[in-house]
C-alpha cells in the first residue's frame, strides 16, 4: 500500500516535473537532495531540525543549487538583518536568530541563476524569541519572481488542511495579475490556483492527511503532524525563465482525531460532580459566623 | 468623576478585570495577528497559547516546555549547558518575575481570566441565593487541607513529568501535563467560540486521559463557583508559582494587630480563598501565600488602618470604619447581596 502511494507520489511528482520544464534535474549535485513528492525547489530543515527553535536551525537548499543562503531577519541592525550563510559539507547551512534575545519569523531565500533561468526557493523560519512582526519582511521585494504569504500563521498556529490562506505573488516588486500558482503537498496533492488582478491568489490547503495522521512528525513533538507543501511560479520575461517556490508546512485539520462528544461527556460529569456543593445550606448571619 | 465611577475598591477591581480578561481572550482583535505575540511579553501568564485570538503568553507554558525539552533533553545530551537551558529557562522566569515585581499577586485577584470567571459565575451563585461554601472546620473542612494540592500540582505537572518527559523517561504525551488539564485553556478558547480544545484527543490514551480530567475538572468549577469562592486557585499551580516572588514584590498585603481582632473575623469571611490568617494573624503570616491581593478584606475591616494594599511605602487602599459602612449595606462580607425589595420608595 504504502509502496504504492509513494509510487503515485513520485508519479505525480515527475508529472509535475514534466509541466515544469525548468526544474532542474533532481539530486544532480552536491547540495541537491531530492524530494519525491515535489520537483520544485525547497528549502528544508536537516533531520531532527524544527519549527520554533530558539538558536539555529540546519536548513538546506533541495532541487536547486546554492552554495549559500540569504536570510533576512525582521529585527535587528541593518548588517544584521541581510546574512549569507554558506550551505555545508552536509547539504545544508544554520540560519539563527540576529540575536540570542531576538527572534521571531526569518525569511530564508536559496538563488540559483545562469544566463537563461534564475531559479529561487524560499522559506521561513520561526524562532521562539520575541521579535518584531514579519509585515516589513513580507513586503519588501528581494527577487525578480516572489511569492510571499499574506500572513503568516502564529506560533502555536498552522496552516491546517480545508483552510483558505491569501499568497501574494510579484515580479520585480510590482503584483502579478492572472499568475498560476502551483501548489504541491508531502501526502501527494496538488493544486492550481490563479492570482487576480492584486497578484493575490487563495490557497485551499487540500485535506490530505490520511486518516492515522502519524504521517512524517515533523517539527517538534507535540502539536499536530505536519506536511509540507510547496507553491511555486513560472514565468518568462526578458529572454529569462523565472521558476520561484515557497514551502511551509500544513497540519491536520483540528477536529481530526478529536472527539467533541466525549469532551462535553466528561465536561457534563465533571458538573454532575459539583452538584452537591450546591444543596442549600443556612446562609450566613449578618455580617457574622457561619452556622456549623 | 472617577469617584463617582468607581465608588468601591470592587468596582475599581472588577472594571480593571474586564479590561483584562478582554485582552488575555481577544487581544490580537485589539492589537493586531502579529502584534498580538508582542503583549504577549508583558502579561506573561494564563495568557493561553492555545487561544489563538490573544497575546498567547502564559508562564506555565514555556517552563513545561523547558523542563521538557531544554532541561529533560538537555540533560540527555549534556552540551551546551547555559546557552540552551540556563539562558532560555532565566529568561522565562526573569520575564514572568518582571510583571511580578510591578504587580506581585495581583495578577491572581485582578488580571487571571480564570479568576475573572470565577467571580462572575459566584455573582451568579450569590444572586440565585445558592448558600456558600466554605473551606472551614464544620463546613468543607479546614482549608490547611486543600493548600498542599497547588505545590503538588506545580511540582508534578509543571515540572516533574514535562522533566521525565525531556529525559525519555515518561511519555512525549506527558511534554506539557499542566496544560492538558487546565481550566483556563478551556474557559479562554470557549470564549473565542472554540471548541476545539474541549475535544478529547482518541488517538493517545495518554492526551485522552488528560484532557477528560481537563474537562472534567472545568465542568466541575464551572458548578463548583457558583457555591464556593474561587474553586480552582485553591489549587492552582500559577498561585503557588507566584507566592514564591511574593515577598520580593513591593505590592503587598499589611495587617497590623488590633485587639478587636480576637472576636471580629470579618476579614477572613469576605476573604475569597478562606485565608483565617488575615484575621489571627499579622504582619508576614497575615500575608498568606494564597493571598491574591484581591483586597476584599481590607474593604470589609471596620478598624481604621488595620488592614492595607501597599506598592514599596504608598499605602493603595487602606481599611477604615465609614468606607466598611457604606460596603456591607451594599454586599455582605461573603459576597451576597441583599435581595431586592419591591416596596414603595418612601418620600422625604
Ligand atoms: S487575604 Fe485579603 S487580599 Fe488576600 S485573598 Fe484574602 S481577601 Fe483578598
Ligand atoms: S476585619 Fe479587621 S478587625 Fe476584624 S479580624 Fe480582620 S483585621 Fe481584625
Amino acid at each position: 500500500m504504502k509502496t504504492a502511494l509513494l509510487t503515485l507520489a513520485a508519479l505525480a511528482a515527475f508529472e509535475a516535473a514534466a509541466q515544469a520544464p525548468a526544474a532542474p534535474p533532481a539530486a544532480a549535485g552536491r547540495y541537491a537532495k531530492s524530494q519525491d513528492w515535489t520537483a520544485y525547489p525547497l528549502l528544508l530543515p536537516a533531520l531532527g531540525g524544527g519549527r520554533g527553535e530558539r538558536l539555529a536551525v540546519r536548513l538546506g537548499p533541495r532541487n536547486l543549487h546554492a552554495a549559500a543562503l540569504d536570510v533576512f531577519a525582521a529585527d535587528g541592525s541593518p548588517e544584521q538583518r541581510h546574512r549569507q550563510v554558506p550551505v555545508g559539507e552536509d547539504g545544508n547551512a544554520a540560519v539563527a536568530p540576529v540575536a540570542p534575545a531576538k527572534g521571531n519569523y526569518t525569511w530564508v531565500v536559496a538563488r540559483e541563476e545562469d544566463a537563461t533561468h534564475v531559479t529561487v526557493a524560499s522559506t521561513v523560519a520561526y524562532f521562539s524569541n520575541p521579535g518584531k512582526a514579519p509585515t516589513a519582511l513580507l513586503r519588501e521585494p528581494r527577487h525578480e519572481l516572489e511569492i510571499v504569504p499574506e500572513r503568516l500563521p502564529r506560533e502555536h498556529a498552522n496552516y491546517r488542511e480545508s483552510e483558505k490562506w491569501g499568497f501574494l505573488v510579484r515580479f520585480n516588486g510590482a503584483p502579478l495579475a492572472n499568475q498560476v500558482l502551483k501548489l504541491d503537498t508531502d501526502n501527494g496533492s496538488r493544486g492550481r490556483f490563479l492570482t487576480d488582478a492584486e497578484g493575490r491568489a487563495v490557497v485551499l490547503f487540500p485535506r490530505d492527511f490520511r486518516p492515522a495522521a502519524e504521517s512524517r512528525g515533523h517539527g517538534h513533538d507535540h502539536g499536530p503532524p505536519r506536511a509540507r507543501f510547496v507553491l511555486a511560479a513560472e514565468l518568462d520575461a526578458a529572454d529569462k525563465h523565472y521558476l520561484t517556490a515557497f514551502n511551509y508546512s500544513y497540519a491536520p485539520d483540528a477536529d481530526r482525531d478529536r472527539s467533541l462528544a466525549w469532551g462535553a461527556f466528561f465536561g457534563v460529569l465533571g458538573m454532575a460532580g459539583a452538584l452537591p456543593l450546591l444543596r442549600r445550606r443556612k446562609p450566613f448571619k449578618d455580617g457574622g459566623q457561619i452556622d456549623a | 468623576m472617577l469617584k463617582a465611577l468607581f465608588p468601591t475598591l470592587a468596582r475599581f477591581r472588577l472594571a480593571v478585570q474586564l479590561i483584562m480578561l478582554a485582552l488575555t481572550v481577544y487581544g490580537s482583535v485589539v492589537v493586531g495577528h502579529y502584534a498580538a505575540e508582542k503583549i504577549s511579553g508583558a502579561l506573561p501568564a494564563l495568557s493561553c497559547a492555545y487561544d489563538m485570538q490573544n497575546s498567547a503568553y502564559c508562564v506555565l507554558i514555556p517552563t513545561q516546555h523547558q523542563f521538557h525539552h531544554r532541561i529533560g533533553e538537555g540533560i540527555v545530551r549534556a552540551q551546551q549547558v547555559t546557552f540552551q537551558i540556563v539562558i532560555p529557562f532565566l529568561m522565562t522566569v526573569l520575564s514572568f518575575f518582571a510583571f511580578f515585581v510591578v504587580i506581585g499577586k495581583a495578577f491572581c485577584g485582578w488580571v487571571c481570566p480564570l479568576g475573572t470567571i470565577q467571580e462572575l459565575v459566584a455573582r451568579i451563585g450569590r444572586r440565585f441565593g445558592f448558600g456558600l461554601r466554605r473551606f472551614v472546620p464544620g463546613d468543607l473542612g479546614a482549608v490547611g487541607r486543600v493548600r498542599p494540592v497547588k505545590w503538588l500540582l506545580l511540582l508534578a505537572l509543571v515540572f516533574l513529568l514535562p522533566l521525565l518527559a525531556g529525559l525519555g523517561v515518561a511519555s512525549h504525551s506527558l511534554g506539557n501535563p499542566y496544560c492538558d488539564i487546565c481550566p483556563s485553556r478551556l474557559a479562554t478558547t470557549l470564549l473565542t467560540g472554540n471548541t476545539e480544545q474541549l475535544a478529547l484527543r482518541t488517538n493517545d490514551g495518554i492526551a485522552f486521559a488528560l484532557g477528560a480530567i481537563g474537562d472534567a475538572l472545568f465542568g466541575f468549577l464551572l458548578v463548583a463557583a457558583l457555591a464556593v469562592r474561587q474553586p480552582f486557585c485553591r489549587i492552582c499551580p500559577l498561585l503557588a508559582w507566584n507566592s514564591l516572588f511574593q515577598r520580593l514584590s513591593p505590592l503587598r498585603l499589611v495587617k497590623t494587630p488590633h485587639e478587636a481582632c480576637a472576636k471580629c473575623g470579618v476579614c477572613s469571611q469576605a476573604c475569597p480563598l478562606d485565608i483565617a490568617e488575615i484575621a489571627q494573624a499579622h504582619g508576614r503570616k497575615a500575608f498568606h501565600e494564597d493571598c491574591t491581593l484581591c483586597g476584599r478584606c481590607a474593604e470589609y475591616c471596620p478598624q481604621d488602618g488595620v488592614i492595607q494594599l501597599k506598592w514599596g511605602p504608598w499605602a493603595l487602599f487602606a481599611s477604615g470604619r465609614e468606607y466598611y459602612k457604606r460596603r456591607v449595606k451594599a454586599e455582605l462580607p461573603d459576597g451576597s447581596v441583599k435581595p431586592v425589595r419591591f416596596a414603595a420608595r418612601e418620600h422625604a
